[in-house]
């Protein structure tokens, strides 16, 4: 919190100083704002810091905030880069509906915002949203799931955070494999808020309730981490857990022959394409790509887990 | 600009308590949820009826190579074989995807699964080297990925697109007629699609038509 605080004061000063470019930086494109959930979570880590090193690249300063989650924060956090003057905002929105107002702010105020990770509800008001497609990687993480519960048996769900539509994405595109197996019966399923601490003690509960559950399949990474911990701690390590991200914690236990599999979201890679397209956007006024764009997820597992780095599969 | 908004406003909340907006709120908030997720599944079916059987077999059925016409043009480069002769899903890493034809001999057949599959031998070397999706659970989306126009820019998220592409595999997978028994040593000739990262992938194909030799 403290060093979210001073890195904010820290870029802010930066900025104001990026938006005199004809009398301090001559040589200055201005400032990119890079605005993301908590960086708890590594994989928004990723995201920012992917941002930030593209952007550095061509030539930007960068403004490196966090709303963590919350959509009032966020709002905020606009009004200051607002005011900052900074010349393309990159936003992990804190809502899809609530977002909607603060991205309309900025592009009232000459600002473009591209967002990755999670769409928000409207179209024309931001100029790119890059999501991964969160249904088509759910989809590939319940076809394997599927596989290793050999198409039968109890299972349980953990959810990610309600405000954040990836959660709900990635429930249906799980329960749209899975419920086609009528052998495969949810016996719990509860909201673990994409937190590792919350979902261990979920998983701990629901363990209890439900002692003959076979298999765990989890909204994220961090959630199946914490859900793997307490299985392990309950001598239970026979459980499937298939987690979704692509976390470098996750790949570890992979590896280790822990949680079973993963689906990697290109996280690092979209957001230096989403810096890319403001770049080209604040140059010439257009990305010369359709505003919503979609990438594809990667299944991983045993097979290709030790390929893995950082939210990104080597060749 | 800002003192006339806020006089809008006041206009606004001063006119309110006049207007009888009880009825027009509920209105608004029906087509509201019509065009929200709760309209999905009606718009899904309206599409599906008018363009599954008018527009999507008959692209297949028009466009789709010979097994191994395809397999040669793939082998020349994949982005050149898609760019000729297929069509790109949505967004950056998606398949190209390809609408296909062929015959081949069943090696293996897994009819017990809910995701049953027949493995085909299809250049006479005695081992597998396709496999036919069968239903009633279909990976993918390929049958949606080919034809370009279904495009994820006309749909309100990317959950309402995934519905399309689940559609598609039931409408499909509903009209194959899989015979009872093993498949085994049979000849089967089909129609699909298949969706492919790499050249090298293996070929998983979505069967739109099926039949097999007596």
């Amino acid at each position: 919190m403290i060093l979210n605080r001073r890195l904010f004061v820290g870029s802010l000063t930066a900025a104001v100083a990026g938006i005199l470019p004809t009398l301090s930086f001559a040589q200055g494109k201005g400032t990119i704002a890079i605005i993301t959930p908590s960086h708890d979570n590594p994989f928004f880590k990723a995201e920012a810091d992917g941002a930030a090193a593209k952007a550095t690249e061509l030539g930007y300063e960068v403004m490196v905030l966090v709303h963590d989650d919350d959509a009032n924060k966020q709002n905020e956090l606009f009004d200051s880069a607002i005011a900052a003057g900074v010349k393309a905002i990159i936003l992990d929105n804190a809502g899809a509906d609530a977002s909607v107002a603060a991205v309309q702010k900025a592009k009232d105020a000459g600002i473009p915002s591209f967002l990755i990770d999670r769409e928000i509800t409207a179209t024309g008001v931001a100029v790119s949203q890059i999501v991964s497609n969160n249904y088509q990687g759910a989809q590939l993480g319940a076809e394997e799931f599927v596989k290793l519960m050999g198409e039968a048996g109890d299972y349980a769900e953990l959810i990610g955070k309600e405000s954040d539509t990836n959660a709900g994405i990635r429930s249906k595109g799980y329960h749209d494999v899975i419920d086609q197996y009528p052998d495969l019966k949810m016996v719990a399923s509860q909201t673990a808020n994409w937190s590792q601490t919350e979902a261990y003690s979920v998983m701990e509960s629901m363990l209890q309730a439900n002692p003959g559950i076979k298999g765990v399949i989890s909204g994220n990474d961090t959630m199946a981490m914490g859900a793997y911990a307490a299985l392990e701690a309950a001598g239970r390590t026979d459980v499937i857990v298939v987690g979704f991200d692509g976390s470098n914690d996750v790949r570890d236990s992979i590896l280790k022959g822990g949680i079973k599999a993963t689906v990697l979201q290109p996280a690092y890679a979209q957001a230096q394409m989403a810096v890319e397209q403001a770049d080209k956007f604040i140059a010439s006024g257009s990305t010369g790509v359709e505003e919503k764009q979609l990438m594809d997820c990667v299944l991983v597992n045993a097979d290709n887990a030790a390929k893995l780095e950082t939210f990104a599969l080597s060749a | 600009m800002k003192s006339v908004s806020i006089a809008l406003c006041l206009l606004a909340a001063l006119a309110l308590p006049g207007c009888k907006i009880v009825k027009t709120v509920a209105g608004s908030e029906t087509a509201a949820a019509e065009a929200g997720e709760a309209g999905d599944d009606a718009r899904i079916k309206a599409l599906l009826d008018k363009t599954y059987d008018a527009e999507l077999l008959p692209l297949i059925a028009g466009t789709a190579l010979h097994l191994a016409d395809l397999r040669v043009a793939i082998a020349a480069g994949l982005d050149t074989a898609g760019a000729a002769h297929g069509n790109k899903g949505s967004g950056e890493g998606a398949a190209w995807n390809f609408a296909v034809k062929g015959e081949g001999k069943v090696v293996e057949a897994n009819l017990t699964s809910r995701a049953r599959k027949a493995m085909l031998d299809t250049d006479g070397d005695g081992k597998a080297d396709l496999t036919l999706q069968l239903g009633p659970v279909i990976k993918g989306s390929s049958l949606r990925d080919v034809a370009p126009f279904y495009k994820f820019g006309d749909f309100r998220d990317q959950i309402e697109f995934a519905k399309l592409a689940r559609a598609l595999n039931d409408r499909a997978s509903a009209g194959l007629a899989v015979p009872e028994g093993d498949l085994a040593g049979k000849t089967v000739s089909f129609s699909g699609t298949v969706d492919l990262k790499a050249a090298g992938d293996p070929w998983l194909v979505t069967v739109v038509t099926l039949a097999v030799a007596p």
